[in-house]
């Protein structure tokens, strides 16, 4: 069972995964960013969410009524990542500085000891887990190591979906990385089984 | 040199004009102009021709009107202005004048 979510889209109504909500949420806040500097930005975003409603309504049948994750990714992959689209015009000041919110530290539950916090620090600046978890360790020794912890256990996030999850180690979100990560994730949750 | 770059650059010279070209023939729904760049294969994703598409209308080429639709929400309908045509027929010209160009080059 999976909570869906209530979307107007163009001028239709869509029923909507709440995954491929905040996906799609994503995405457009991405697209809104990259298109910050240009006369009528709303204009190209209210067009954009238009095509894809459009692609959306090809993908709904009267036994499929829910847009999925899979149904989003999709339709990003056709309309393309701000990178696919700044291919094919001239650069912006702000590719150059790459979009905030490609690069977030989050907590890394999946190599998580207990909050995933030292684990989230490592995928971030993409450094062994072990020298992170000494640095703690020591940091605890000396009597504020915990206190630490627990303010950056409050303060991040759990990195949670396969976007967030890519965005903690600083790669753009993009349809290959998705892929990328979903098939290791799928590799690891097989190998799991056998075991 | 990287062949993949090279094609897309020669394909962002060009798409500007294929979208005028396409609107020369008549007023068009951004999801025709779509289809029809597509199977021209000189757009990759889609999202690349709507910021082209509102420039080119601040730019005074095109302008667009809303019109009904029996499939759902009143569409926009992209036509070309007498300062669009001017400009395509000028892009004409200068397209034809690099195919000449480049197969003066080839077949010497």
């Amino acid at each position: 069972m999976k909570i869906t979510v209530s979307i107007n889209l163009g001028g239709y109504s869509f029923n909507i995964d709440e995954d491929a909500y905040t996906e799609l949420k994503r995405y457009l806040k991405n697209l809104e960013l990259h298109f910050a500097g240009e006369d009528s930005s709303s204009e190209i975003l209210s067009d954009i969410e238009t095509r894809m409603a459009e692609l959306f309504r090809t993908k709904l049948t009267n036994y499929k009524q829910v847009i999925n994750i899979e149904d989003a990714h999709q339709v990003i992959a056709v309309l393309g990542t701000p990178e696919d689209i700044s291919d094919n015009e001239r650069p912006t000041a702000r590719d150059k500085f790459s979009s905030p919110g490609y690069h977030r530290m989050y907590r890394d539950i999946d190599h998580r000891v207990v909050g995933g916090v030292c684990a989230g620090m490592a995928a971030y600046w993409d450094i062994e887990l072990w020298i992170v978890r000494l640095i703690f360790f020591i940091l605890a020794m000396m009597g504020v190591g915990i206190l630490i912890y627990l303010i950056l256990y409050i303060v991040l996030p759990e990195a949670k979906t396969t976007a967030e999850k890519i965005e903690m180690k600083g790669n753009p979100v993009n349809i290959h990385n998705i892929k990328d990560s979903v098939k290791k994730e799928f590799d690891t949750v097989r190998k799991n089984m056998k075991l | 040199m990287d062949l993949e770059n090279n094609k897309a650059q020669m394909r962002k010279g060009i798409l500007e004009y294929c979208i005028l070209s396409v609107l020369s023939r008549n007023s068009c729904y951004a999801s025709d102009i779509i289809k029809e760049l597509k199977e021209a294969e000189v757009i990759v994703v889609e999202g690349t021709l709507y910021p082209l598409l509102t420039r080119q209308k601040n730019a005074g080429l095109l302008s667009y009107r809303w019109e009904e639709s029996q499939q759902g929400p009143p569409r926009k309908y992209y036509e070309l202005t007498a300062e669009g045509r001017k400009y395509l027929s000028d892009l004409d010209k200068s397209w034809m004048e690099l195919v000449e160009s480049v197969n003066l080059i080839r077949t010497r």
